[in-house]
């Protein structure tokens, strides 16, 4: 569905996407892994056509049409989901309001706001809180939340486990079983390999903007990445 | 005496805060310090004069001023604005370009003399409020603050285009990367700020009359409000109006010749405490 082939991407003068490519299926878990400042967000920034950094080569097609010169709002539209790095969830919105901004309450299809509430019960005690009176697990919850109102056939998550609790990771995890199981592809931005490991169907590694290791999870002993990705 | 000078504070505050409520939107959502909002202010209440004297309707007035502020609005923004768009002192000096442009344009349509916008006999003359009798319009303009007031907060808190607002000025890119085209919402909020801006021109130009500097003094006004209250706040508008038409109401009876000062005297202290202003948070 997703295909990012040959990608460069910049930051100014920097060249931070130097050559990266992976693909995603249908209802399939790709974990994009890598050390910091390798160009896992650059990536995910990129085919979701944001402002910076600038694509200035390669290509990014998804079900045979380039999103390359599509702005944000229209590749969203495209039902591509994103929870973006650190969450962002706005500070002066209330639980709810994260979602109805997106959808109308009175939609009856597709990921409806009380739906959504039901994935996540936590959150459904929190509707009228703002999102900065949320733990962090709550705020991981809402940013996943938010990007299903859109009807994603796929979503891009750039490290949703930053910074949580391992009991949350455990839950993120659950949560990312539970959606592939009904039917949506999931793009996994990851530092650590076992948590990759324990929800991907395949593992692609970036190193110095460029993708230098591809495989079936359960494919290869995860010894061998050590070298791309450090210790852990 | 003072009961006049609280109610003179009072309705002055009251036209501040449709001026300046405006001028917050756009500078909360679109990052924008629009120089030229004074003018607008000026433009409006103009093209509302016109109006209003053409047809004997001051409604009309008021809807031929908001209008074309609105119009004026968009223009500035999709036809100017969009080539500055990130710069902050390009905006800047586009925005006073603009104003001096627009002041002009005023001076050759409407010449330079003083003109009053007609107010509907309904609220001409005055009414008695305890010991003092009190101009009927301006007791309107303090009610149709209110009103503006209310219906700001109601459009801002209570809809969901105004939690798209909301969430437009908290981070637009993540918004539109949620599937939200928020130009769109950016445009629609620019034209709402730059129509009270228009409805603020019509309305005090029926009070404070209109001049060839009603432009610049209003924005200066504005600016203090705005820069009291914080950038983008509605509540901070509400306060920052309050106070700098009670300062500048007292301050004219107490120490006329240090009027100006009672306004930017407390305003520049504040500053010193509260650089982001008494509701303003960092961006």
């Amino acid at each position: 569905m997703l295909e990012v082939k040959d990608l460069h991407s910049y930051y100014g003068q920097a060249h931070v996407l130097q050559g990266a490519s992976l693909t995603v299926g249908a209802s399939e878990v790709v974990a994009l892994l890598g050390r910091n400042g390798m160009g896992k967000t650059s990536l995910i920034r990129s085919v979701m056509g944001l402002s910076s950094p600038q694509v200035r080569g390669g290509a990014v097609t998804w079900k045979e049409r380039s999103l390359l010169a599509m702005k944000p709002h229209q590749i969203a539209r495209a039902r591509i989901g994103y929870v973006p790095q650190g969450r962002r969830l706005f500070p002066s919105l209330t639980v709810t309001e994260h979602l109805t901004v997106l959808k109308s309450p009175d939609v009856t299809h597709g990921w409806t706001v009380e739906r959504a509430f039901e994935l996540f019960p936590r959150l459904a005690e929190r509707r009228q809180h703002r999102g900065s009176q949320l733990s962090g697990g709550e705020r991981q919850m809402l940013a996943v939340a938010r990007a299903l109102m859109i009807d994603p056939e796929l979503i891009l998550m750039d490290e949703p486990s930053e910074g949580l609790a391992p009991v949350m990771v455990q839950h993120l995890e659950s949560i990312i079983a539970e959606l592939k199981a009904q039917g949506l592809a999931i793009l996994l931005v990851e530092q650590n390999l076992y948590s990759a490991l324990a929800v991907a169907d395949r593992v692609v590694v970036l190193e110095s903007g460029k993708t230098v290791f591809e495989a079936k999870a359960g494919s290869f002993a995860p010894d061998t990445l050590t070298h791309y990705l450090g210790v852990h | 005496m003072s009961l006049f000078s609280l109610l003179n504070g009072l309705t002055f505050a009251a036209l501040l805060f449709i001026v300046a409520s405006g001028f917050t939107l756009i500078f909360g959502l679109l990052r924008i310090v629009n120089l030229a909002h004074g003018a607008l202010y000026l433009f409006g209440g103009l093209v509302g004069y016109s109006a209003a004297a053409a047809t004997g309707s001051f409604l009309a007035g008021i809807a031929a001023g908001m209008g074309a502020a609105a119009l004026l609005g968009v223009a500035l923004d999709r036809g100017l604005l969009r080539f500055v768009r990130g710069f902050e002192l390009r905006q800047v000096l586009l925005t006073l370009g603009v104003a001096f442009v627009l002041n002009d344009l005023a001076l050759v349509i409407w010449g330079g003399d003083t003109l009053t916008v007609p107010m509907p006999e309904a609220l001409q003359g005055a009414m008695e409020i305890g010991p003092v009798f009190y101009p009927k319009y301006r007791l309107f303009v303090l009610g149709l603050g209110i009103f503006v007031f209310a219906g700001l907060w109601f459009l801002l808190h209570r809809t969901r285009l105004g939690a798209l607002i909301r969430a437009g000025v908290d981070d637009p890119e993540t918004i539109e990367a949620m599937g939200v085209d928020i130009r769109r919402v950016f445009l629609g909020t620019f034209m709402l700020g730059a129509a009270l801006a228009g409805l603020g021109g019509v309305i005090g130009g029926a009070f404070l009359t209109l001049y060839p500097s009603a432009d610049s003094e209003i924005l200066v006004f504005s600016l203090a409000v705005v820069i009291i209250g914080g950038r983008g706040s509605l509540v901070g508008a509400g306060v920052g109006a309050l106070l700098v038409g009670l300062l500048n109401s007292f301050g004219q009876v107490l120490f006329p010749e240090l009027a100006y000062f009672a306004i930017f005297g407390p305003m520049a202290l504040l500053l010193a405490f509260r650089p982001l202003g008494l509701f303003g948070k960092a961006a």
